[in-house]
């Protein structure tokens, strides 16, 4: 069966595929949304516009195949392409508070072994979503569809348009550079790392 | 340190490939290596040390992440709000 000429759906199928295989995933969508945004207003004008596009073009989504990366990939076309562009200040958010916590030295991420479990365990949400809030758009996302919203590599390849070669390693770096932010925290706040009582002020 | 199940004695206290090693630990915990990845997996727990620790850091970070970072609150009306725009184009 050609893949170009898609069937139409008639509109009680289409009102089927939108409430049953679009609307369960909003909680993600806002989620995704606000995580790249950090704006709320943001991120719902984000979901809207992914829904009413997700709606126009509902007749090039495939019944059968992953709603939700389809969605995630219209999410985060309109962001690369509407509101990135629209948006010319910084991000607003503890951006900034977080970036000089390790501006002023660095903290080059080498070994695990000076960040413990236990202490990314005792840590607060806020820690947690701040360090992920602090990272590079790119690192962000990725982390959020996979470690979030539990995508595949194959479906994150396809939601960012790049190689799966490019998510693991990508991955990789984000996570890395994730632990170097919690590394951060962790002797801050005087928990138990390798290196501890340095860097406490 | 916890758990030190390993049988034949003390692990390696330095992993020969650990950057290698340790985005192949990633793609486990992804679940990107099925069945030849818990082989793999078994060995590398059992007989390294630093491939040890960087697992179960791994794992907690992506357990903390999973727990305290996916509850953001969606406003109640943006569901409505969706629907009422739908209707109109319909």
């Amino acid at each position: 069966m050609s893949e170009v000429q898609r069937r139409k759906y008639s509109q009680e199928e289409k009102n089927a595929i939108f409430d049953g295989e679009f609307m369960p995933h909003i909680d993600s969508m806002y989620n995704f949304g606000y995580r790249l945004t950090f704006d709320e207003d943001d991120a719902k004008d984000l979901v809207q516009d992914t829904y009413l596009k997700a709606y126009r073009f509902i007749n090039s989504f495939e019944q059968g195949t992953n709603a939700k990366a389809w969605l995630f990939r219209i999410l985060k076309n309109s962001f690369i392409n509407e509101y990135r562009k629209k948006s010319k200040q910084p991000t607003k958010v503890d951006y900034q508070e977080v970036e000089t916590y390790y501006n002023s030295d660095d903290v080059h991420y080498q070994s695990t072994s000076d960040l413990r479990a236990e202490s990314v365990k005792d840590m607060l949400g806020d820690e947690i979503s701040n360090a992920l809030n602090s990272l590079a758009v790119d690192f962000r996302t990725v982390i959020i569809l996979c470690d979030l919203e539990g995508f595949t590599y194959e479906e994150m390849a396809k939601i960012l348009d790049i190689p799966i070669g490019t998510v693991r390693s990508r991955l990789h770096r984000a996570r890395n550079l994730l632990k170097e932010k919690l590394q951060g925290y962790a002797q801050n706040m005087g928990y138990n790392t390798d290196v501890d009582e340095e860097n406490i002020e | 340190m916890e758990m030190n199940d390993n049988p034949t004695g003390e692990r390696k206290t330095k992993c020969s490939d650990e950057s290698k090693c340790f985005e192949l630990l990633e793609s486990i915990l992804d679940g990107e290596l099925q069945d030849s990845g818990k082989e793999v997996l078994k060995d590398k727990l059992a007989k390294c040390q630093p491939c040890f620790e960087h697992y179960h850091l791994e794992q907690a970070i992506r357990d903390v992440l999973k727990t305290k970072c996916t509850k953001q609150a969606v406003p109640t009306e943006l569901a409505d709000l969706i629907r009422r725009q739908i209707q109109d184009i319909k």
